[in-house]
């Protein structure tokens, strides 16, 4: 269990700082994956809602911390999306790799979805321009990642020793 | 009471997405002076192991940069060291010419080399004075060191020299303390030697200038040192092999003699004597 615990810890910690890091350099217009959003998402889809949920909030919160954002913007949609996508867990239900690049997709509208909404409440800006980011970039970002997500799922199915066919 | 755990429990996952999300709107509806205060303290107590690490990478990334900048500075800098250098050299050079010029009797018209032949032994270099400068054919070249060459071809503000190089080249010298006169050459660019009568006392690192006998170089200019003697086929002279004072492979900056040619009176007993020899 401790080991499990640390695994994700480590995992969490990585892709932090990865997405500081390395993912400035893959972004292409721009627009760059979301590690953490994808650790999230194996995460829940791998534990269920109450440690997607969890997992979110504090992940959220040290984002919050770590940007220069408004405290509890992402510990909020963070929250709620690591719960969404903890509904879908493996343990309730088996998915394809399809339906589960439409389930990240559906987790990056919805957490910027949220965060966009909060924001707007308050700094009292325009919805308008929350929704137009929410199609220049949220749409896009969710694209790339669920690339990545379909990238990890041809690797896992092909070349994992353990999944020989 | 007990029963409000029990459903708690029983829904735990809606439970703690009420209380999360609870706990999130109320950091956010929080005033942004106490924002900052619940984030200092978490800063400071839960997500200190991640700050450091975070920090830790930060640094690393910075450094990286840094060095990427650091580099292409000591890029530039090296270039501009080298420029300098060269510029120091440059001077330098100057000095010396501008004082050599200053003790030399004779008319020099101080010139740059800006084009040597395309050859690893170059017979000839083109010099960025020319006619308009007053520059003639077979007007002597040289450097601070001694004579290099003469003139060859003049353009109105370029002009090519023919240095000693060039096996067609050939120049009266006079061994300075002997006096013994020979028509120094080579023929292959590299040795140069001229012949003398065997009884003239010739010796290893004795002075050779030119003799002023040939009618292009006037008498005295220094050529160089003797390296050797050795007795030639013909009993009557001997071999006296030369280095020259002046580096021909290296020739940045040179001086044109301005002196007419001592044989413009006869033109084709001259050619015949010195220029085609």
């Amino acid at each position: 269990m401790t080991q499990v615990v640390l695994k994700w810890i480590g995992l969490f910690a990585l892709c932090f700082v990865l997405q500081s890091t390395l993912v400035q350099a893959m972004k292409i217009v721009s627009v760059g994956p979301d590690l953490l959003m994808l650790a999230l998402f194996f995460l829940g889809i791998a534990y269920g809602p109450l440690a997607g949920l969890y997992v979110g909030f504090f992940l959220g919160l040290s984002q919050d911390l770590y940007s220069p954002s408004i405290l509890g913007l992402n510990a909020l949609s963070n929250t709620v999306t690591g719960f969404f996508i903890g509904l879908f867990n493996e343990r309730m239900m088996r998915t394809d790799p399809l339906l589960k690049a439409i389930i990240l997709m559906m987790a990056f509208i919805l957490h910027d979805s949220i965060f966009s909404i909060a924001q707007v409440l308050k700094t009292s800006g325009s919805f308008g321009h929350a929704g137009i980011d929410l199609l220049v970039r949220t749409i896009p970002r969710g694209m790339y990642s669920a690339a990545l997500l379909g990238l990890y799922y041809i690797y896992d199915f092909y070349f994992k020793p353990s999944i020989r066919r | 009471m007990q029963w409000i755990f029990q459903f708690i429990f029983r829904h735990r996952a809606v439970s703690s997405l009420f209380l999360t999300v609870v706990l999130s709107l109320l950091m956010l509806s929080a005033t942004a002076a106490r924002q900052q205060q619940v984030a200092r303290a978490l800063m400071m107590t839960i997500f200190y192991p991640f700050q450091f690490t975070l920090s830790l990478t930060s640094n690393v990334r910075n450094s990286f940069s840094e060095n990427k900048k650091l580099r292409k500075e000591v890029a530039a800098l090296t270039n501009q060291l080298a420029q300098y250098r060269q510029e120091a050299a440059e001077n330098a050079r100057l000095r010396t010419m501008i004082e050599f010029s200053d003790s030399m009797p004779i008319d020099l018209l101080p010139a740059r080399v800006v084009l040597r032949e395309p050859a690893p032994n170059y017979r000839s270099i083109a010099i960025n004075v020319g006619s308009k400068q007053g520059v003639k054919l077979s007007m002597p070249v040289m450097t601070y060191h001694g004579a290099v060459g003469k003139v060859m071809q003049v353009m109105p503000h370029f002009s090519l020299v023919q240095l000693f190089q060039d096996p067609s080249c050939r120049v009266s010298v006079m061994v300075e303390r002997s006096r013994g006169v020979g028509i120094m050459g080579t023929d292959n660019g590299h040795d140069f030697s001229f012949k003398c009568r065997s009884h003239i006392e010739v010796a290893k690192g004795d002075r050779v200038v030119t003799s002023g006998l040939g009618g292009v170089y006037p008498r005295g200019l220094d050529i160089g040192g003797v390296t050797g003697v050795v007795e030639d086929a013909n009993p009557l002279f001997k071999k006296v092999s030369v280095r020259p004072y002046a580096d021909l492979d290296r020739l940045e900056e040179v001086f044109v003699v301005r002196i007419q040619p001592q044989w413009a009176a006869f033109p084709q007993e001259a050619d015949s004597l010195e220029l085609h020899e």
